[in-house]
């Protein structure tokens, strides 16, 4: 769905480019006394893409974001949101900028209506056009039926629904959401899930901050994966997988393999679990590994099953920063 | 729609949010309307209980004289007297209801006639040095008021009164007039600084600063709900003032307008130190701990050029609430407690308001999210 929005005329309603990048941070520095939270960053979202900041808990996201939104002041480096310098054009940026933070910054003690129409009034959405939109958004969150309630009686997914549906209710060009499905449970993230795959539909760029890697894969076209503040990887999740996660082979034979060490010792064979007859061994994906490590075991007994797989976006995670991601 | 329109209909909208957010906590609001009021009676009941020794004499003279006597005792304006017998004073003394027992002896006026000395017994429960010097001071007074008029050419020196002022003014209406600069004080500050720092505590501060809407219009419109609110309280106390306490203003329009002003002062303030604190609990700590030696500092209980600490006077004048109750006491009973005009006062309180305001503006402007 989209609704066109009409904002005062001074500030004039931003306008977004119809191509170039929708976010690009370029160094991206911020140091709050000794501690350094975000370290010379720099990133491109391309407009209509879904893209994820990956990182755990106090690895810089959300203060990357806060500098994106002009929420927080770089100490060094510049952003561009959709071609507008975010320190010097900080209201056409956020005319243009939809978000979703983490608290979800929800009025509890009003109801969902009133929620609403104070966005309205905040980004100026013309009084004409108000009702209808705000009604339009409720649908599409499918709240219309509780909007004079108190947002405190709201379950967490019927919140962060609600706080999806207001930052798109002044029809942003980029939304950002923080943690879309902290506190949720799996049904309601679904459900949110489904919400923000319709965004890409509409021509939306999303920012997503997440730490479920389950979320990032299902949802994310780009991920950039970030610690201590600074960029570790970026990429697609395949590429990712590709570049950074090799194969693991999974095999069942026969009776437990003697040859262990042997298998150990092929070039590019990383790690080897066994458990019985099963065997689980990590490799560097080169192509010449998995056909070595079947060659050697087939030799020594009889295989039952072979399995090759990507390893999970997790294990990537594990390699690249040295610790799990909800750590 | 131009920018104007635009910042208007932002200020009106979070005025109007900040109203409904208010009226849902019904609690907070009922407390933000009364504790202004409670200060009203908390200080009435200080005044009142500070103010008249309660005493009672014991006529064993009933004569013409002893009347007199009785009369200028009533008229000395330190006692609340009752009259009683030996006995029942006694009881009432020893059991803590009066201060002092003044007896005036038998054969009062024959004594008197004859020009006999006479004593005039006085009992004091001196627990209180407060009270114990009130009666030690008033008894000698009494008989010098009372020999005044019972035997004028007895008395050659007396004083020749000539006052400032039309009209005395009693204690508890003075008193009140300053509490209302108290209670708005309270009540702007606790409505608008509550409101301020609980956006982030509850981290809807976010919405507010991701919108494009001018921080100043913000600002303005969280202010003016405050302001709103505080209405409802600063009427609650006019009323009390008006309706149960008995005080006419002598100018209302004067009395309205340094009321609406002084809320404005302190809405901001409160607007201030909400942003700045960012916390609901430490904002109240420090309101009411600032609040109360302010309102002590400022000339609450009589003019701060009575002090007899210059510096005293030097710090009463660097905080509005000084001006505010000058003003006050300008607009119910007619007299100036300083050497500048009323209009000067005003522009003094005027500019306090728009410094504030201002400050409170670029405090939101400059605000950042460190998190």
């Amino acid at each position: 769905m989209t609704v066109q929005t009409s904002l005062p005329r001074r500030p004039a309603r931003a306008a977004a480019p119809a191509s170039g990048p929708a976010i690009e941070l370029i160094e991206l520095t911020k140091i709050f006394g000794r501690f350094t939270a975000v370290d010379r960053l720099s990133l491109t979202v391309q407009q209509g893409e879904i893209f994820g900041l990956l990182g755990p808990n106090g690895s810089g996201k959300t203060t990357t974001i806060n500098m994106l939104s002009g929420l927080s002041v770089p100490t060094s480096g510049h952003v561009k949101v959709l071609g507008y310098d975010v320190r010097r054009q900080t209201r056409q940026v956020r005319q243009l900028l939809g978000a979703v933070p983490q608290e979800t910054a929800l009025y509890e003690e009003l109801t969902a209506w009133t929620n609403m129409d104070f966005h309205a009034e905040l980004f100026g959405i013309p009084a004409a056009e108000k009702k209808a939109r705000i009604t339009a958004m409720l649908e599409l969150a499918q709240l219309l039926d509780r909007k004079d309630s108190r947002v405190q009686t709201f379950s967490g997914g019927m919140k962060r629904r609600l706080a999806l549906a207001r930052a798109l209710l002044h029809d942003p060009k980029l939304i950002y959401l923080d943690e879309p499905t902290l506190g949720v449970d799996v049904q309601a993230r679904r459900v949110i899930w489904d919400y923000i795959l319709g965004l890409r539909e509409q021509g939306k760029t999303v920012l997503i901050t997440t730490n479920y890697l389950e979320e990032a894969e299902a949802l994310c076209e780009r991920l950039a994966i970030i610690d201590h503040g600074r960029l570790i990887a970026v990429d697609t999740p395949g590429h990712l997988k590709q570049t950074y996660g090799g194969r693991v082979v999974e095999l069942e034979t026969q009776q437990p393999l003697a040859v262990v060490d042997g298998l150990r010792a092929l070039a590019g064979v990383l790690d080897i679990k066994q458990d019985g007859a099963h065997l689980t061994v990590n490799t560097t994906g080169a192509e010449h590994v998995v056909s070595a490590v079947v060659n050697l075991v087939s030799q020594t007994a009889e295989l039952r099953d072979i399995a090759i797989h990507e390893p999970a976006l997790e294990e990537i995670f594990l390699r690249l920063t040295g610790k799990a991601l909800r750590d | 729609m131009n920018q104007l329109s635009y910042d208007l209909r932002v200020i009106w909208a979070c005025a109007r949010k900040e109203i409904q957010s208010a009226l849902t906590e019904r609690f907070a609001t009922a407390l933000g309307i009364f504790l202004p009021v409670n200060f009203l009676i908390l200080f009435s009941l200080f005044a009142l209980s500070g103010g008249l020794a309660p005493t009672a004499v014991v006529m064993a003279d009933s004569g013409p004289l002893a009347q007199q006597f009785y009369q200028a005792m009533a008229h000395a304006h330190s006692f609340r007297l009752q009259t009683a017998g030996a006995q029942q004073a006694q009881a009432l003394l020893q059991s803590g209801q009066i201060v002092a027992v003044v007896t005036i002896p038998a054969e009062f006026d024959t004594s008197l006639a004859a020009g006999q000395p006479v004593q005039v017994g006085v009992q004091i429960n001196n627990l209180n040095t407060d009270f114990t010097n009130d009666i030690r001071r008033a008894v000698p007074l009494s008989i010098s008021a009372f020999y005044a008029q019972a035997f004028p050419r007895a008395v050659t020196v007396t004083a020749d009164e000539h006052d400032l002022l039309a009209q005395d003014t009693d204690y508890i209406p003075y008193l009140t007039v300053s509490i209302l600069v108290i209670a708005l004080m309270v009540g702007g500050l606790i409505q608008s600084g509550t409101a301020a720092a609980g956006e982030w505590e509850k981290a809807t501060i976010k919405e507010l600063l991701l919108s494009p809407a001018s921080r100043w219009a913000i600002t303005v419109g969280k202010m003016l709900g405050a302001f709103l609110m505080g209405l409802l309280s600063t009427g609650v106390v006019l009323l009390v003032l008006v309706l149960v306490v008995g005080v006419w203003p002598l100018h209302w329009v004067a009395v309205i307008s340094f009321t609406l002003l002084t809320l404005l002062i302190f809405t901001a303030y409160g607007t201030l130190l909400g942003t700045l604190l960012k916390q609901r609990q430490a904002f109240v700590a420090l309101a009411l701990a600032t609040s109360l030696p302010l309102f002590f500092l400022s000339g609450a209980f009589g003019p701060i050029s009575f002090f007899s600490i210059p510096l005293l006077e030097l710090i009463a004048k660097i905080f509005p609430v000084y001006y505010a109750i000058v003003l006050q006491q300008y607009a119910f009973h007619g007299f100036n407690l300083n050497t500048l005009s009323v209009s000067v006062n005003a522009l003094v309180l005027a500019g306090y308001a728009l410094a504030v305001i201002v400050l409170a503006v670029i405090v939101l402007r400059r605000t950042t999210v460190a998190n």
